[in-house]
């Protein structure tokens, strides 16, 4: 199977898991077993995910980053992870099929619209390059899942200051616990662009090139992101504007990486 | 071989007779056999609740045992008036019918309560120790469980708070991560804001303040709540600490207005604040719960959820019959077989009456 067919398979995992949500909003969560049969669906999903980039890094011979649809895909698996290590830690009930729609639609921007051609020039194999990559699109993975907990958040707080209860409000958490992931995963997103861009540093060194519009792209995420990082611990701003700033900061990151790598697509290709 | 089952419910009742009639759960085996000495019934079990006694029975002679069981009623607990019209008899197919929809919680008087399944199997376990039940009760009460376990499960009759008390909670636990951290603040005493903090204690909520005009009245809230009070006046002081507030004062204006929680948010850093206005006219001004991180919900609004989720409850009780006779259609269909081999198995015992009864029940 072509490596596209895998990613094609773990989307109708996640469309299936979107069908799922449904279901379970309309039953009131009342079958325990959909919500068991849902983490399932997902791991599947996830597991074909990791085959496609298994496959895509094996047909390439390196880390599957070299054009925006892998990097994007890439940024999705690493989303997905998330999911799967917060959603059981933590306990977040109903995360799964918030992360499923969003993954699905990025994924399918990819395949459909994003260019998937092998980059022209040479790769560098500096482990760096790719450690910084790898670092850096992990982060870009906690922001998206952190635009997903944003997006719980709104819903669920919406229901209480409306007061209009919908079906939802006993399968969604708490919204305090919802704010402190969504902040966790940020400050865990920036800590690891920090380090990704310190590693770009270092492989800038070795390597002796760099593409200016990717440049740009990462300081902006890494202004925005620490932008949300201020606003929340010095301005002591909490829950709905930060919730929606980090559904804004991600939603920005994510059309601006697009842009980037169109306008790169001329110069370089490799992201 | 007839199932039957006399008794009385809330909608047949009244208190008063119900709790003339009402068996002590001390005393409850104790009855069940002099049941069994008085009334020509092969096995038997008494549900005794605050909203219903019931009395369920196997028996040859259905008609007798009717009598019977009327006359134990009132013999047992020496009334003088008859209770006769509020009595409602069931037999076989019906009798079926009405324990499965009982330990459903479909007869309660809230819809889906589950307390009703408990009550139902406690009932059983002291019918069952006094060595009152046999093959046919053995069986039928098992099935009631299944079948309540099963509407539990597939449809939603269980689900969403139906009091003012339990719905602020569910809302409690939607806003913050964990009660076990946090602190409630009573203020006013008086019966539906002492109910909700009772059941915030219960549900884990971390401290409570209990806060009354009247000291003593604070103080005495306090203590049965393991909180502690506070005079009227140093609520403001306290209030930067508090994350749920209970108000229900007697005061004609608002206490807490939108000028006085704007700075108290800011010194609060903004956590999430949860304000149950159960007052009438109301303690918080309306403006309040526009400010962020603030919810505001009055009696109205509380009382309109509970409505809503009582309704939820009311649209699945269609499905909850359909369930239900699916069960009740297995029992009957096992029953009708087995009514052969339980009139020879009773008929043995009326020879052989010196036969321990254990010995059939451990038979079957």
């Amino acid at each position: 199977m072509s490596d596209r067919g895998y990613l094609w398979l773990a989307l109708l995992f996640y469309a299936t898991s979107c069908a799922l949500a449904i279901l379970r909003l309309r039953e009131c969560g009342s079958l325990p077993a959909l919500r068991r049969l849902n983490s399932v669906v997902m791991i599947c999903g996830f597991a074909l995910h990791t085959m496609f980039l298994f496959v895509r890094g094996h047909n390439v011979g390196r880390c599957p980053l070299t054009n925006s649809c892998d990097t994007t895909v890439f940024i999705t698996w690493a989303a997905v992870l998330f999911y799967l290590l917060i959603g059981s830690s933590y306990r977040v009930s109903f995360l799964g099929e918030f992360t499923a729609p969003l993954v699905l639609a990025i994924c399918l921007v990819a395949l459909l619209a994003l260019s998937d051609t092998p980059p022209a020039q040479p790769l560098s194999r500096s482990p760096w390059v790719h450690f910084h990559a790898a670092i850096a699109i992990l982060a870009y993975g906690a922001f998206a899942l952190a635009f997903v907990t944003g997006g719980m958040y709104l819903v669920q707080e919406r229901q209480l200051k409306t007061r209009q209860l919908s079906s939802s409000f006993l399968l969604l958490p708490s919204i305090e616990q919802l704010d402190v992931i969504n902040f966790r995963l940020i400050v865990l997103g920036f800590g690891m662009l920090t380090v990704g861009m310190v590693g770009g540093m270092i492989s800038y060194r070795i390597v002796g090139h760099w593409t200016t519009p990717k440049i740009v792209w990462a300081v902006a995420a890494w202004l925005i992101y620490g932008l949300v990082l201020v606003a929340r611990r010095v301005w002591s701003l909490r829950g709905r504007k930060i919730a929606l700033m980090s559904m804004v900061s991600f939603a920005f990151v994510l059309v601006t990486f697009w842009g980037a790598s169109f306008l790169s697509s001329a110069q370089h290709g490799s992201p | 071989m007839n199932l039957i089952t006399i008794g009385l419910n809330h909608r047949t009742g009244p208190v008063e007779v119900r709790e003339r009639i009402s068996f002590p759960k001390a005393k409850l085996g104790e009855a069940t056999c002099s049941l069994l000495a008085a009334v020509p019934l092969h096995e038997a079990a008494i549900l005794s609740t605050c909203n219903r006694v019931e009395i369920y029975g196997l028996t040859s002679d259905a008609s007798r045992a009717s009598g019977a069981v009327r006359r134990f009623l009132h013999e047992h607990h020496g009334l003088i008036e008859s209770v006769e019209a509020h009595l409602y008899e069931f037999r076989d197919h019906e009798c079926v019918q009405h324990l499965l929809e009982v330990t459903c919680g479909l007869d309660s008087m809230v819809i889906g309560e589950t307390e009703i399944l408990g009550q139902v199997k406690e009932a059983y376990l002291m019918a069952q120790q006094a060595g009152a039940t046999g093959m046919a009760l053995n069986r039928l009460f098992q099935k009631a469980f299944a079948a309540a376990k099963h509407v539990r499960t597939a449809t939603a009759i269980t689900r969403g708070s139906t009091s003012v008390g339990s719905v602020a909670v569910d809302l409690a636990e939607k806003i913050f991560r964990d009660l076990g951290s946090r602190t409630v603040m009573v203020l006013g005493t008086g019966e539906m804001s002492e109910a909700t903090a009772r059941t915030l204690r219960s549900r884990g909520a971390g401290s409570i303040i209990v806060c009354s005009r009247t000291q003593e009245r604070a103080e005495t809230l306090a203590s049965q709540l393991d909180g502690c009070a506070i005079s009227y006046n140093e609520w403001p002081t306290e209030f930067p600490a508090v994350d749920v507030v209970i108000s229900s004062t007697a005061a004609p204006h608002p206490i807490l207005t939108l000028e006085k929680l704007m700075p108290l948010m800011k010194l609060r850093k903004q956590r999430p604040l949860f304000l149950i206005d159960i007052a009438v006219p109301r303690d918080i001004e309306r403006a309040c719960g526009e400010l962020e991180n603030v919810y505001l919900y009055d009696i109205d609004d509380l009382q309109q959820i509970a409505q809503q989720n009582i309704a939820a409850r009311e649209r699945e009780i269609v499905g909850c019959h359909a369930l239900i006779a699916e069960h009740v259609e297995r029992f009957i269909v096992w029953f009708g077989s087995n009514r052969g081999a339980l009139e020879k198995r009773y008929a043995e015992r009326t020879r052989d009456a010196s036969l321990p009864r254990e010995a059939h029940t451990h038979a079957s």
